[in-house]
């Protein structure tokens, strides 16, 4: 009897062990113990601040104070805007570029050519073009997630199989029949490769523009933090950057999951447990 | 009317080729009459253009010369949905659909009324056992489960024509032989006319009326068997001293077609040696 309890108690103990969630949870809290300790006990305070700082500075300094968190709402709205953009033009030059192995041959390459360009080069240029204001940071998110929504457009036309295309058009399905109902369910998984990446690098090209300007943004607020050597605000900002950028990667996640058609989502990850 | 179901006259097709490989002749005049429901297979190795073949009578490839007509209309190269169903390898079903879906899918691209679209799909799946099995997508199906589907949704449309392009290719003997005897029931039932592309004798043999063998590449009719057996066929018909004999008699005709086939793999020069 006390033998079986013991052994229930061991395979419980192994199961919290294999739980990937609370594994990862674990390492999480030890990265954050960690700081804390070190930041309380040999970091230089002008450079960096320990977890507990952090947040109090959040509660003190930023949650308080309407121009910071106007500026950070004014931030979410940029890169909205910029990913908006770059979804709708990336999957319409996406699927014009895929749409025939001519298309293909003849424009792919130069949109990885100018996907190649290092951008960050550009954008005193693009600041001068688009002024200080919201039009310069929307333009460079925008010219930097078109590009893997693009590529991964056209990646996914290019591996619709032959003989879906001939079943369909055997069966009496028009051109408009087939792009609906083959070609555009069959690049979902790719497509929502391109849209995730599109979103990480939409975010960094707003955000650099914003770092590059700093008239009053989030840019403003960070290079004022770090030349006042005041770390812990800064590090409560950029973990409110770090939050949109999860929730927006979150949004694309919840549409991924709903709008992936058949049993095409990516696998869930299995941990077999020993009985 | 004794005008035949599918009509194929002095059929030639030529790819282009690029570079140094040159123009490729797949199927050199080929002439051929199929009765309105006869089962005939295409038998012959491969590469020797009887997928072409099959293509050309279901107008999704334009023939380089010589015509095709079925039931009296010139196909060129342009599919006769109302006419001819295809059905390819069970891979042909579409993943991001479930079963019954696919079977929608296919009556839509038809252009049949909404209102019959489940009734008329329900109806095939019964007819081959998977009606429990609509709500399922094709990847949660094994292999033979998914080609008794997509035989279904040929089934569906109701064709007088039935165009089967290596149906079983991916399929285990065991599974294959089982599906040969439903296929056999099946269209005993629907009088439906078949051309049927495989590379198996013991298919071609169990399933046909007709056997046209052809030769190696450029694709010519090499001989026409005739099985004189009547439909739907007991799996008692495979173990017939008959059976063996025109098994044989495919195997003796197509071995010097294989060779020649297998030489000009190897060594692309010694094609006619």
């Amino acid at each position: 009897m006390s033998e079986a309890t013991l052994q229930a108690k061991t395979s419980t103990f192994s199961a919290v062990w294999r739980n990937p969630t609370f594994l990862r949870v674990l390492l999480i809290a030890a990265v954050v113990l960690a700081l804390e300790i070190y930041g309380r006990g040999w970091a230089d305070p002008a450079f960096m601040s320990p977890p507990s700082g952090i947040m109090n500075a959040f509660l003190v300094k930023i949650a308080p104070e309407p121009k910071i968190i106007e500026a950070l709402w004014f931030c979410v709205l940029q890169i909205a805007a910029a990913y908006a953009l770059s979804v709708v033009v990336g999957v319409i030059i996406g699927l014009a570029i895929g749409a025939t192995n001519f298309s293909r041959v003849a424009f792919f390459p130069v949109v990885l050519l100018l996907f190649a360009i290092p951008q960050v080069s550009l954008l005193p240029l693009v600041i001068l073009m688009f002024g200080l204001g919201p039009a310069a940071k929307i333009a460079f998110g925008f010219s930097h997630g078109v590009f893997p929504i693009i590529m991964n457009v056209v990646a996914g036309m290019r591996d619709v199989k032959e003989l879906h295309r001939r079943a369909a058009r055997s069966m009496g399905a028009s051109r408009a029949d087939t792009i609906r109902h083959v070609i555009l369910p069959h690049i979902v998984p790719s497509l929502f490769t391109g849209l995730r990446l599109g979103m990480t690098l939409t975010l960094l090209g707003v955000i650099l523009a914003e770092l590059y300007v700093s008239t009053g943004g989030i840019g403003y607020y960070t290079r004022l933090f770090a030349e006042n050597y005041s770390p812990a605000p800064l590090f409560a900002l950029i973990g409110c950057l770090a939050l949109i950028a999860v929730l927006f990667n979150e949004l694309v996640r919840i549409a991924e999951r709903r709008l992936t058609p058949g049993k095409r989502r990516h696998p869930k990850l299995k941990i077999p447990v020993k009985e | 009317m004794n005008e035949p179901a599918i009509s194929i006259r002095n059929v030639t097709q030529r790819y282009e080729g690029s570079g140094a490989s040159g123009a490729v002749l797949a199927i050199d005049e080929v002439s051929l009459d199929i009765r309105k429901g006869e089962f005939v297979c295409l038998l012959g190795p491969s590469g020797c253009g009887k997928s072409t073949l099959l293509n050309i009578i279901g107008g999704l490839f334009r023939p380089t010369s010589g015509t095709c007509t079925v039931a009296g209309r010139l196909v060129d190269g342009e599919p006769h949905p109302d006419q001819i169903a295809f059905v390819f390898q069970e891979s042909t079903l579409f993943p991001w659909y479930t079963v019954i879906e696919n079977f929608r899918i296919a009556l839509k691209f038809k252009g049949i009324a909404k209102s019959e679209w489940d009734d008329r799909a329900m109806r095939a799946l019964k007819s081959v056992g998977m009606a429990s099995f609509a709500q399922s997508y094709p990847d949660q199906l094994s292999v033979g489960m998914r080609q008794r589907v997509n035989m279904a949704r040929g089934i569906c449309v109701e064709t007088d024509i039935l165009l089967m392009d290596e149906p079983f290719a991916a399929l285990d003997e065991q599974t294959r032989m089982v599906l040969g005897e439903d296929l056999s029931q099946l269209l005993a039932a629907t009088g439906k006319t078949i051309v049927f592309v495989t590379h198996s004798l013991a298919e071609a043999v169990f399933l046909s009326d007709r056997i046209v063998v052809m030769t190696a590449r450029p694709g010519r009719i090499k001989t026409i068997i005739d099985v004189n057996e009547p439909h739907p066929r007991s799996p008692d018909f495979m173990l017939e001293p008959r059976f063996s004999e025109l098994r044989n008699e495919c195997y003796s005709l197509l071995r010097d077609e294989i060779r020649a086939t297998v030489a000009a793999q190897r060594d692309p020069q010694g094609a006619d040696a």
